[in-house]
């Protein structure tokens, strides 16, 4: 059984979305011990032991993770569909490097698909999502 | 939210490029880098927290799943199919084909053009089932659907299937399709011809070609193109025998239009479908269509009296879903000696893939005819329409549906007079764009645009791109052994007119006098929860965060239209307006009759209803509190509007690679009134950038020899990636519609429209140096560097 299945099968949660079959589409990225990881390429049981963090699991009751508000203030999502994988990538990526340059958020972002947005306000989100976390 | 109200023109980019870069740009508006004003959609909370209901997030008690043998060839007979196997395997519940689904009544799909051709005849629509009926006519037709306890049950069991076949001559091109001696798809439809029409006046085009000074000819491909919402499609049915009533489940762009096309599909009455949708992730028209699953998944849910559940895997949608564009198009422009244009003809061949679907073929075909003049005053026009059947995934609309396609022939036609004539082609188009007096313009082939001001987009965009400027850039970076050039795009588009005969919107306020609308237009990415509030707010004075949006609820018996066409906002969206100020009235009548009085003597003002003469006063939540409550509908019959723009792209292209880069890209663009501005960005920005995936690379591509996809799955399909357009910049030229109460034109599809014809016409226009004959899309870094190293120029 895959991580992915896992996730949203057994455990009900269904925020973990699934947008391809190769890897590609980076829908599915949660945290695995805090790294970001693509949980269709991952099998349940290889995550046996480790903490997951899912889309679910960034707000902090009713205050959005800082990427999350990020996202919403800069009209960063269209239909949504990729934006929980998009979410737990990008902050790993504030993670490992909290100024990133433009070429680095577009290099962050190599995989995750946006079908919507153009990624032009998912590239704002990220700077935004950058400043706020710098200020908290 | 920030309501900007009185804004009618915004400039905004996005980027500069970094301080490493040192090339020169077009120079950016001083107020560029205004800090972002925040912006939360209403919708925004529940998808930012993994807590949207996308369809494959809803599950079923005791819901079984679906799994589809499909067709690994192009064309062939089915000889034999044993399912035995298959049904005796672990968690089977049921395997089902074409025999089924005949039984049950599934035999044809609603197709909604039904005019007749210039041959005198309708279009000849082959049955479609749920399944292919011995025969499979493309790579990815289902043949048989298993039905187990779990997914991986069904796919062993698949494993199982025995199916033997006897292969038969396939084609993949439409072209090829057409011409005598080819592979014959269906019986009803002699030489694969699906349809063929014919617009405008041919001999007066004859004549103006005659007597041009100048005539450009250009054969274009407008690529076949997988709309790929993020979203994979999914479906699923529940059966209710106690009222022989099916419950479907799936991803749609709008119920009503979903739940006639699955019935006629089905072979049930429209009362026996209730179609349920909430989120849809992304759709660009593809969502719009019926596809044989949902029938498939009906017969299963009836069959076995259980819920049933089909998830599409990436693979199987590249190859199922339906795909978009795929119009083969010969164009020729006539130009006198003063470089006014005198006649357009177009000689169109549209690939329709193995099947019709319901909109299909009136999108490459309808709108074209709609839009043959492009936004020019030319006097004669003729086009002629060729509807091919070809062993490839059925076509259906895609963003624009036949709009950016007639476009970019059109405008490459420009740009390639321009080149021939030695003119700059913002010039050329001065000289023959349709004035911002001439409106209503009623264009040879009997369309009426409504007024717009393509010159004054025209001016804005040029000097927003510092058009004037550019011989000095491409001379700096010719100096730097790069190829740069600049494209321009102008363009007008009809928004959907609708399909139902009217947009009908129920408006109530509950108990705490928060204002409830429903409506048929279903969002897949839009907002429309954060516009249409906006719009009711703004009409009854009263704060957005007590204003609900909900679409698709299926106990409400609405009139309405899906969301596509950039129609929404036009139609079910003007509504809302009408049906917060008709509340406002129901609400002034209930308040009289409280307060003793005429409705008249009662004022309104931010959800307060005042008695004049006694200074009473009540709220809409006390209104709505009483036995009859507080409700009412409103309706509007509202047909085209016609978006308008300029756009303008500026690319480098590496001579030692072949790859290019957008350097800058600005997009003019008359939405009619804008509601909210950053969600009309948005919307241009997502245009912008599947337009620069159709020009420099999607393209599904099937094999010629085996008639297999090549561009099965995301590692061969490029599907655009961040940082592919960094550098945009909007502005809205705004001339409000007269058709509806808002003023709105819509914005869904104008991105993409301008976007490929400005891409295409930079590429062209970097390419010239090189010589040669002009290169069609897709401009991939490896194409364009063949080109390059073909070219003797390039050295």
């Amino acid at each position: 059984m895959l991580l992915v299945d896992f996730i949203r099968d057994a455990v009900g949660l269904t925020g973990t979305h699934v947008g391809c079959d190769t890897t590609q589409c980076g829908a599915c990225t949660v945290h695995l011990d805090g790294r970001a990881i693509k949980s269709c390429t991952l099998l349940a049981v290889q995550a046996n032991g480790s903490k997951v963090t899912t889309i679910e699991g960034m707000a902090d009751g009713d205050t959005l993770h800082p990427v999350q508000q990020a996202f919403s203030e800069c009209h960063g999502l269209q239909c949504g569909y990729c934006t929980p994988g998009m979410v737990m990538a990008v902050s790993d990526l504030l993670r490992r490097n909290p100024r990133p340059t433009d070429d680095e958020i577009v290099d962050g972002l190599g995989g995750n698909i946006c079908r919507c947005t153009g990624y032009i306000n998912i590239v704002r989100s990220v700077k935004r999502a950058a400043e706020l976390m710098a200020a908290s | 939210m920030q309501l900007r109200p009185g804004s009618r023109s915004i400039v905004r980019v996005s980027d500069n490029p970094g301080p490493a870069d040192q090339r020169p740009s077009p120079p950016m508006p001083d107020h560029a880098h205004a800090p972002h004003a925040p912006f939360h959609r209403k919708e925004d909370r529940r998808l930012v927290t993994g807590h949207g209901l996308f369809t494959a997030d809803r599950k079923f008690d005791g819901e079984l799943h679906a799994v589809f043998l499909r067709s690994d060839r192009a064309h062939a007979n089915i000889v034999s199919l044993d399912l035995e196997a298959a049904r005796s395997m672990p968690g089977v519940h049921g395997v089902f084909t074409a025999e089924d689904g005949k039984r049950a009544g599934m035999t044809q799909v609603l197709h909604m053009l039904t005019l007749k051709g210039s041959d005198g005849q309708t279009p000849r629509i082959p049955p479609r089932g749920a399944f292919a009926d011995a025969r499979v006519r493309f790579v990815g037709e289902p043949i048989a659907m298993v039905v187990a306890e779990s997914v991986l049950a069904g796919l062993d069991a698949l494993e199982a299937i025995q199916i033997e076949y006897e292969d038969l001559p396939h084609v993949i091109d439409a072209e090829r399709a057409l011409a005598p001696g080819a592979p014959q798809l269906h019986e009803c439809a002699p030489d694969n011809m699906a349809w063929v029409a014919e617009a405008g006046d041919s001999a007066a085009v004859d004549a103006a070609l005659a007597a041009a000074a100048t005539v450009v000819r250009l054969r274009v491909d407008s690529t076949r193109i997988i709309p790929n919402p993020m979203e994979p499609r999914t479906c699923a049915a529940t059966y209710d025998a106690t009222r022989d009533h099916y419950h479907v489940y799936s991803v749609t762009q709008g119920v009503n239009m979903m739940k006639r096309q699955i019935a006629v599909a089905a072979g049930v009455r429209e009362d026996q479908v209730t179609v349920h949708a909430q989120d849809v992730g992304g759709s660009f028209g593809n969502r719009s269509a019926q596809y044989p699953e949902h029938c498939a998944v009906m017969l299963a849910a009836k069959a076995l009296g259980r819920p049933i559940r089909w998830i599409g895997t990436r693979s199987e949608c590249l190859a199922s879903d339906y795909h978009g564009r795929s119009n083969l198009i010969e164009g020729q422009l006539a130009v006198d000696g003063d470089g006014r244009f005198t006649a357009i003809r177009l000689d169109w061949i549209a690939d329709m893939g193995a099947f019709l679907t319901a909109a299909g073929t009136s999108s490459h075909t309808r709108n074209p005819v709609v839009l043959l003049t492009g936004v020019y005053k030319i006097a004669a026009l003729h086009g002629r329409w060729r509807v091919a059947f070809t062993n490839t995934s059925p076509i259906a609309a895609y963003r624009g549906a036949g709009r950016p396609d007639v476009n970019y022939v059109i405008e490459r036609l420009v740009d390639e007079a321009a080149a021939k004539l030695g003119l700059d082609p913002a010039d050329l188009r001065r000289r023959n764009l349709i004035g911002a007096g001439e409106f209503p313009y009623k264009t040879p082939t009997g369309s009426v645009y409504e007024a717009t001001d393509v010159p004054g987009s025209l001016e804005k965009a040029v000097k927003l791109a510092d058009w004037d400027g550019f011989k000095a850039r491409r001379a700096e970076a010719r100096a730097r052994g790069k190829l740069r050039g600049i494209g321009m795009a102008s363009f007008i588009e009809n928004t959907g007119a609708g399909v139902y005969p009217k947009d009908q919107v129920d408006i109530e306020v509950d108990a705490q006098g928060r204002v409830h609308a429903y409506s048929v237009a279903h969002s897949q990415g839009q907002g429309h929860e954060t516009t249409f509030t906006q719009v009711i707010a703004e009409a009854m004075g009263v704060d957005t965060a007590r204003v609900f949006l909900h679409e698709g609820v299926p106990d409400r018996t609405l009139i309405g239209n899906h969301t596509g066409g950039s129609r929404s906002l036009v139609g079910a969206g003007s509504v809302c307006k009408l049906a917060g100020l008709k509340l406002i009235e129901v609400a002034k009548s209930a308040a009289a009759a409280q307060f003793d009085t005429e409705p008249s003597q009662v004022e309104y003002h931010a959800g307060t209803l005042t008695d004049r003469a006694s200074g009473k006063s009540t709220t809409l939540a006390e209104l709505a509190q009483r036995a009859e409550g507080l409700r009412t509908q409103a309706e509007a019959s509202i047909g085209s509007t016609f978006p308008t723009g300029c756009h303008i792209a500026e690319v480098e292209i590496d001579m030692q690679t072949g790859f290019t880069e957008v350097l800058s890209y600005v997009a003019v663009d008359d939405c009619g009134f804008a509601v909210n501005h950053t969600i009309v960005e948005g919307q241009v920005h997502g245009g912008i950038l599947q337009g620069f995936g159709q020009v420099f690379g999607e393209k599904a591509i099937y094999d010629e020899q085996t008639g297999q996809l090549m561009t099965g799955s995301f590692m061969d399909y490029a599907m655009p990636r961040a940082g592919d357009v960094r550098h945009v910049t909007i502005e809205e030229n705004c001339v409000p519609s007269k058709i509806n109460s808002l003023g709105a034109k819509g914005v869904g599809e104008s991105g993409c429209t301008g976007s490929i014809s400005a891409l295409a016409n930079a590429m062209a226009d970097a390419m010239r140096p090189l010589g040669g004959p002009p290169m069609d899309m897709p401009f991939t870094p490896s194409r364009v560097w063949h080109a390059i190293g073909a070219s003797a120029n390039a050295h």
